[in-house]
């Protein structure tokens, strides 16, 4: 008998164990369904691991300190393995889920999908700067400047601070890809456009493990500086073989020597791991905060990291941040429309997006500058820091700028 | 033959044409036409999620372009391995279409069907061009030259801005008698269309192979101067056997731009070649049925490894890159089986199930 009340009392105990979890898990709040695509596996996983983890935290964060009230955010995150098929499989599994808003990554299934995006007008935050995400498109909104305003800039940047007569001579080290050659386009506008600088050769780099050839060639060509939109690995080849030939400049600018300039995927903690050494003087531009420079938005996001256990290598990365980041805008848009009494959905959210600007623009900690989207407006982070490597760490160069070639060209 | 026309069971042949039959029994008839009203029916009945619904489409596809492959490796004894290229001529040819006239155009809306012929003839011509290194080459050295043809495919793809450098070129979306297909009924109304194309290529290599054209495939792979001394002509007959193959690529390609309503360089990759290669070894070189078979085996494969290596990738180290490893490791470990363990591949044991049901009621 006595056996039978333990167990009588055991299951009441289990039964509302379970229902303490289940009530306490969404105490009569709502839940805003969002979707993210990104390849954790395959090429580019190196970023979109990190930056996986980085919008999985914040989100875990969102839902675990009631920052929505007793509503919550349910974001899935698939692997794409960076390719579209597979992307375009997730995004329609998300759309039968009923999302609000969905999170994209590459290039490739940014343009692809965006007849999609049209379609079901639903907004959406990819990894992907690609300029031409925004052409005829209104759904798609760019967490920072593009790629194509990052090259411009930095090209701004080699001709400000340029050392040596005349014009600056510039060779392009890009990756083989309109990824890669978008950018291009716009830097020899700018430069038609005035801007002080030639460029002698654009390299479409190849899965070449050595560079020796096209390092010499462009010596040859007196080319001063070296600008890449890539990503790290070949950065780092080039980097090494030029450190190994003794062609990397001691300083910035030095004559007769290369110095070397990147735009975002090109840098980070990765390519001081992949290159080491050689890396040192690299110039890289970007609009997150890096761990190497402390401040109160690095802080928070190494505690978040910790919080959830990540590893120091994803903690300090910059794809990190940037997933953060998109779903620090995510989360903003949601409470912003929340607050305004609006319905949470697809519309609202677009609504309250575009209205993110003047006074009502979003500075998350994880970015240099604040997120601003309009109607006209789709690129969130303007600003951009210059950062170079010194001691083996990115540290700042001056205040962050912003380009004054890509109003003149667009 | 017997008057019993609904078992196999004691049947025999007393003419030619007795033996030509597409199906042997009634019976057969009976099971295939019922096979073919549920596959038409089951998406009236059920509504399945348009993500389920790609996949299965996209396994349709697959059957399409693997039945071409099979024509002429499986068949013929030509290695291709540049098929997926040959797959990318029937989509970039409604690319090119939609780069020239406009992706919402009459011609791409409205002639869709006469647009999927027309990309698979221009596969078949890509393909009667490829096939000409055949006359000259065997074995791997033909595998060398159909490799090339990848190479020299993705390279254009690559780097010409007609073709958009490989990303996206958009395709309109499709009409119908019943007016324009939106996004809601879009992957059923294109399961409907592959299915059809399917059945009617299916049924076009079964008699193709009942022909002196079909035979001479055969004949041409087991002995090319046996072939020749019968009469036959090996050259002419690879050159079609790639002509074949490339218009089931070609026809393949143009419902992939369709389904997926853009053409991208990275669905025709030597990554995909080798993806529909497997897919013909898994299913079984030289049948029909391996056609079916091998691309839902592998297709089913790939979708539960994602998953596994997704959620590996949560808990290996990233550094390490294992949960990428995964995915190729799998389907190169599903390939090196089949070859060992099973040469004749899935199509074998549907051959051993089905003689077992053929003998039926009398097994000895």
């Amino acid at each position: 008998m006595k056996n039978k009340n333990v167990l009588f009392l055991n299951a009441l105990l289990v039964l509302a164990v379970m229902f303490a979890f289940t009530a306490t898990a969404n105490a009569g709040g709502k839940v805003y369904k969002l979707g993210m695509s990104l390849a954790i596996t395959g090429p580019t996983s190196d970023a979109g691991n990190p930056y996986a983890k980085g919008t999985e935290d914040y989100f875990k964060f969102v839902n675990e300190t009631k920052m929505l009230g007793d509503d919550t955010i349910d974001c899935t995150i698939r692997d794409d393995q960076y390719k579209t098929d597979i992307t375009k499989r997730n995004f329609e599994e998300y759309l039968d889920d009923g999302i609000v808003m969905y999170l994209n990554y590459s290039t490739g299934s940014t343009l692809g999908l965006k007849r999609d995006f049209e379609e079901e007008k639903i907004a959406v935050l990819p990894a992907s700067y690609h300029a031409g995400n925004l052409d005829d498109s209104n759904y798609i909104f760019l967490p920072v400047a593009s790629y194509s305003e990052q090259l411009v800039a930095l090209s701004e940047y080699v001709v400000k601070n340029h050392k040596g007569e005349g014009k600056a001579k510039v060779a392009m080290f890009i990756h083989p890809s309109a990824f890669g050659r978008g950018p291009v386009d716009d830097a020899k506008k700018a430069v038609a456009a005035g801007l002080n600088m030639e460029i002698v050769e654009v390299v479409e780099h190849g899965k070449d493990l050595d560079n020796s050839a096209m390092l010499k060639r462009l010596m040859s060509k007196d080319v001063q500086y070296v600008l890449s939109h890539t990503v790290q690995s070949p950065v780092a080849t080039m980097l090494k073989d030029s450190a190994r030939l003794g062609l990397t400049a001691g300083s910035y600018g030095e004559a007769g020597k290369l110095t070397f300039l990147g735009v975002h995927y090109t840098g980070g903690n990765d390519l001081i791991a992949l290159a080491g050494d050689a890396c040192k003087g690299y110039v890289w531009t970007c609009s997150f905060n890096l761990t190497s420079e402390k401040n109160e938005g690095t802080t928070k996001q190494l505690a978040l990291a910790k919080k959830y256990g990540r590893d120091d290598k994803a903690a300090n990365s910059h794809n990190y941040a940037a997933g953060i980041m998109v779903a620090q805008v995510a989360t903003e848009a949601i409470k912003r429309a929340k607050d305004a009494g609006l319905e949470i959905n697809k519309e609202n959210l677009y609504k309250t997006l575009n209205g993110m600007n003047g006074k009502n623009s979003y500075s998350p900690y994880t970015t240099i500058g604040p997120v601003t989207y309009s109607e006209t407006d789709r690129a969130g982070v303007d600003a951009l820091q210059i950062y170079s490597v010194q001691d083996g760490a990115f540290k700042k160069v001056g205040e962050p700028i912003q380009s004054e070639y890509m109003t003149k060209i667009k | 033959m017997s008057a019993n026309k609904w078992l196999a069971t004691g049947n025999f042949f007393t003419t030619y044409k007795q033996e030509q039959r597409t199906f042997l029994t009634n019976l057969d008839q009976s099971f295939f036409t019922l096979f073919l009203v549920l596959l038409f029916g089951w998406p009236l009945l059920f509504e399945l999620s348009n993500k389920s619904m790609l996949v299965i489409d996209n396994i349709l596809i697959a059957i399409v372009a693997v039945m071409g492959l099979n024509l002429v490796t499986g068949f013929a004894g030509l290695i291709s391995i540049g098929h997926a290229a040959f797959v990318g001529i029937g989509a970039y040819t409604v690319a090119s279409f939609c780069r020239t006239i406009g992706d919402s155009h009459i011609i791409i809306t409205h002639f869709w069907p006469l647009l999927i012929i027309f990309s698979g003839f221009m596969g078949a011509i890509f393909g009667a061009i490829v096939g000409l290194p055949a006359l000259r080459l065997k074995h791997l050295y033909l595998a060398i030259a159909t490799l090339s043809f990848q190479m020299i495919f993705q390279w254009v793809i690559n780097f010409m801005s007609f073709f958009n450098q490989g990303q996206t070129i958009f395709v309109g979306r499709v009409f119908w008698f019943t007016g324009k297909v939106g996004r809601k009924d879009h992957y059923v109304f294109w399961y409907f269309v592959i299915l059809t194309v399917v059945v009617i290529l299916g049924f076009g290599i079964r008699n193709l192979l009942k022909t002196r054209y079909g035979r001479s495939l055969i004949a041409v792979r087991d002995n090319d101067r046996a072939a020749d001394a019968m009469g036959m002509n090996p050259g002419l007959t690879k050159v079609y056997a790639f002509a074949l193959s490339g218009f089931f690529a070609g026809v393949a390609g143009a419902l992939h731009a369709y389904l997926y309503r853009g053409v991208g360089f990275e669905s025709f990759t030597l990554h995909e070649s080798i993806g529909y290669l497997a897919m013909a070894i898994v299913g079984g070189l030289g049948t029909l049925n391996g056609c079916f078979w091998g691309p839902v085996a592998i297709k089913f494969l790939d979708l539960q490894v994602e998953s596994l290596a997704e959620l590996a990738g949560q808990y290996l180290p990233s550094s390490m890159n294992l949960a990428t490893a995964l995915k190729p490791f799998t389907f190169g470990l599903v390939i090196v089986l089949f070859l060992m363990f099973e040469p004749r591949g899935i199509a074998n044991w549907w051959r051993i199930a089905k003689s077992y049901t053929k003998k039926w009621p009398f097994r000895y």
